[in-house]
């Protein structure tokens, strides 16, 4: 693995496009915040957590209506101030409440899931520099097929800081 | 990666670098506490062990030693409650309804702003609970299978409305906190050492800034102040129906949901500035939190104090219209009763004296925006006793009018609960970084680093590095 250390989004953002468009085998770049588009360059599929979102606002939806028609209705209707047992209109708050709680628990919790983080996890940090102020491309080495040369020509040429190997897969 | 238009003001000034970004965030955690520090941090646990004093010294005798009486049963406590909620709303509002509209001048702000929020939760539900009385019984309100039968709780009921609505929001309030912590926090663990590497790296759950991992984080950054969003307004609807669905003239009105929600905002803001005008000078953030930004401020509190002032003189004309007379007896009593000078100090606090901020030199003197954020932070405080105290204290039988006192005790778990919220926040400013070091990096122009002469903007770059 071959990685181009930067320091400017611009750059990184100009390299990583030629490298895609020369068809090198991009195995992801490190920045320091969110650089737009990117992710578009890189061919990162859009995120299927909106659907996630989607599902788990349904089901604390469902959650909500069930708990509290279950309770006043089906298993200890009570009479107060002659309300009908199955109120509805009372029920909206917190059906609402509910599917938003559900929605933020359950999509960060799949976000944690696919990103595989979880606290106390020692990930295997690509340059320290990277949650700084530094710009990392790194570029997967397929032996006989990448020509090395003319890739680290690109990361220079492009602007880079300096050009490093990598053996361990990340 | 971020555009600078030539006619607007810098979001960030003194042609910042990304390693000044982190250095300058940084610089309150990487060194040892200052002077100042220890003693803002001392005298806040002092308070809070007041608060602790007090607080116990009610559960163990019991409300008795609060001022409530048959007519007023809800005063202070309820107050408390409202006043810290409220002040919590300006943290979602800034990062979640200002991410959504595109207002990038937030990013330095939001992180204190949220840290604010849970901490004027945690006050907020601390009055829930001693207001109960019994504290160890509080799960009540939660629909829990129980010994009695299973008794469920009233659905009905906007006071179990209100148990889902804080509860949820305190808890989606932290999730998004701390999601938008985690890249700082890493950005914290890359540069220590030792034990507190350990710990930051605990946290910061393996980050490693991939462009995979920032894909999704934007999506969710942006879905959670999606749901937020409405999250925020619902809150304090809900609150403002623990009164609107009685029958008590003076809470028995449609206008709450909005009116309390535009005072929260009005009084989050206050705190928000209370905070800033001090700390931005404190932490030396004046070049990340700007003159820009209190200008920004100002004009926040002036539009929802005059939001607030336009719902008091709703309120007495629709008594008015109403023809209920003692609707109408409620909104006179407020006005010329005998606690008219409550009225009349929220008039003055929350409607008439933030019109200064019409002026240009209002909202940039910042020893000025500080005496008037402290003005919005009273005036709020006293529309929220207004409305609960003299609605109550004078009801339909005039045989129990009565006058509502509050005790020492009282005062206490209120000067307390200060301290309580400003330990949480000297914690906060000694141990995670105050501005979101992610977000302020994208919204500093490019050419500030560009020093290879290799793209567009390299002069401009030039001369911002000399």
């Amino acid at each position: 693995m071959l990685l181009g250390v930067y320091d400017n989004p611009d750059a990184t953002f100009d390299v990583t496009k030629s490298l895609k468009e020369k068809g090198y085998d991009v195995y992801d770049v490190y920045t320091p915040f969110a650089v737009h588009n990117l992710d578009r360059v890189l061919g990162v599929k859009r995120s299927r957590l909106s659907t996630a979102a989607f599902i788990f606002a349904m089901t604390g939806l469902v959650s909500a209506v069930s708990l509290q028609s279950f309770t006043s209705y089906f298993d200890w209707p009570m009479l107060i101030g002659g309300k009908p047992f199955l109120h509805i209109p009372t029920y909206i708050p917190i059906t609402f409440e509910l599917s938003i709680l559900f929605t933020a628990f359950g999509m960060v919790g799949c976000f944690f899931v696919v990103n595989k983080m979880f606290w106390g996890r020692n990930s295997d940090i690509i340059d320290l520099r990277v949650t700084d102020d530094r710009f990392v491309i790194a570029v997967n080495v397929h032996e006989g097929k990448t020509d090395v040369t003319e890739l680290s020509n690109i990361f220079v040429k492009g602007g880079a800081l300096e050009v490093r190997e990598r053996i361990n897969e990340l | 990666m971020s555009y600078e238009s030539p006619i607007r003001e810098p979001l960030v000034n003194g042609g910042k670098t990304y390693a000044d970004v982190t250095r300058d965030i940084l610089r309150p955690m990487e060194n040892k506490a200052s002077k100042g520090w220890w003693i803002g941090f001392t005298i806040s646990a002092i308070v809070l062990g007041i608060w602790i004093a007090a607080s116990t010294y009610t559960f163990l005798t019991g409300l008795g030693v609060w001022g409530l009486n048959k007519t007023v049963g809800w005063a202070f406590d309820i107050t408390n409650f409202v006043f810290w909620v409220g002040i919590g709303h300006a943290g979602t509002l800034i990062s979640a309804v200002l991410l959504l509209f595109r207002q990038k001048w937030r990013m330095s702000i939001n992180r204190s702003a949220e840290a604010m929020t849970i901490f004027a939760v945690i006050c907020a539900a601390s009055f829930i609970l001693s207001h109960m009385g019994r504290p160890w019984v509080a799960y009540w309100p939660i629909p829990l299978p129980n010994a009695f039968g299973t008794l469920w709780v009233n659905f009905n009921s906007p006071l179990v409305w209100d148990v889902f609505a804080i509860s949820t929001y305190f808890s989606v309030s932290l999730v998004f906190w701390y999601i938008g912590l985690i890249p700082d926090i890493a950005t914290t663990r890359d540069r220590a050492t030792g034990l507190r590497k350990f710990i930051y790296n605990f946290f910061s759950m393996g980050w490693n800034g991939s462009t995979r991992t920032w894909h999704r984080y934007e999506m969710i950054s942006l879905i959670l102040a999606g749901i937020s969003t409405p999250l925020v307004f619902s809150v304090h609807s809900i609150v403002s129906m623990d009164f609107a669905t009685s029958l008590v003239p003076g809470w028995h009105t449609t206008i709450f949901p909005p009116y309390f929600v535009a005072g929260a905002i009005f009084s989050g803001f206050g705190m928000v500035l209370t905070l800033l005008v001090i700390g931005r000078v404190v932490l030396k953030q004046e070049e990340y939190i700007t003159m820009g930004h209190l200008d920004a401020m100002c004009r926040v509190v002036m539009l929802t104090g005059t939001m607030v002032g336009l719902a008091y003189i709703t309120e007495f004309f629709v008594a008015a219209y109403s023809g209920v007379e003692y609707e109408q007896y409620a909104f006179i009593n407020r006005a010329s009763g005998p606690y008219w000078w409550s009225y009349w100090i929220m008039m003055g606090c929350n409607l008439i004296a933030p019109q200064v901020f019409w002026t240009k030199w209002a909202r940039s003197t910042p020893w000025f925006i500080f005496v008037m954020s402290i003005i919005v932070n009273i005036g709020m405080w006293f529309e929220r006793f207004v409305i609960i105290v003299t609605s109550l204290h004078r009801d339909f039988l005039p045989s129990s009018w009565t006058m509502y006192t509050p005790t020492f005790t009282e005062f206490m778990i209120l000067f307390g609960s200060f301290g309580l919220f400003f330990t949480l926040y000297f914690l906060f400013i000694r141990y995670l970084p105050t501005i979101n070091m992610a977000e302020v990096k994208s919204i500093i122009p490019t050419h500030s680093h560009d020093n290879h002469g290799s793209h567009a903007h390299a002069e401009k770059g030039d001369t911002v590095h000399g």
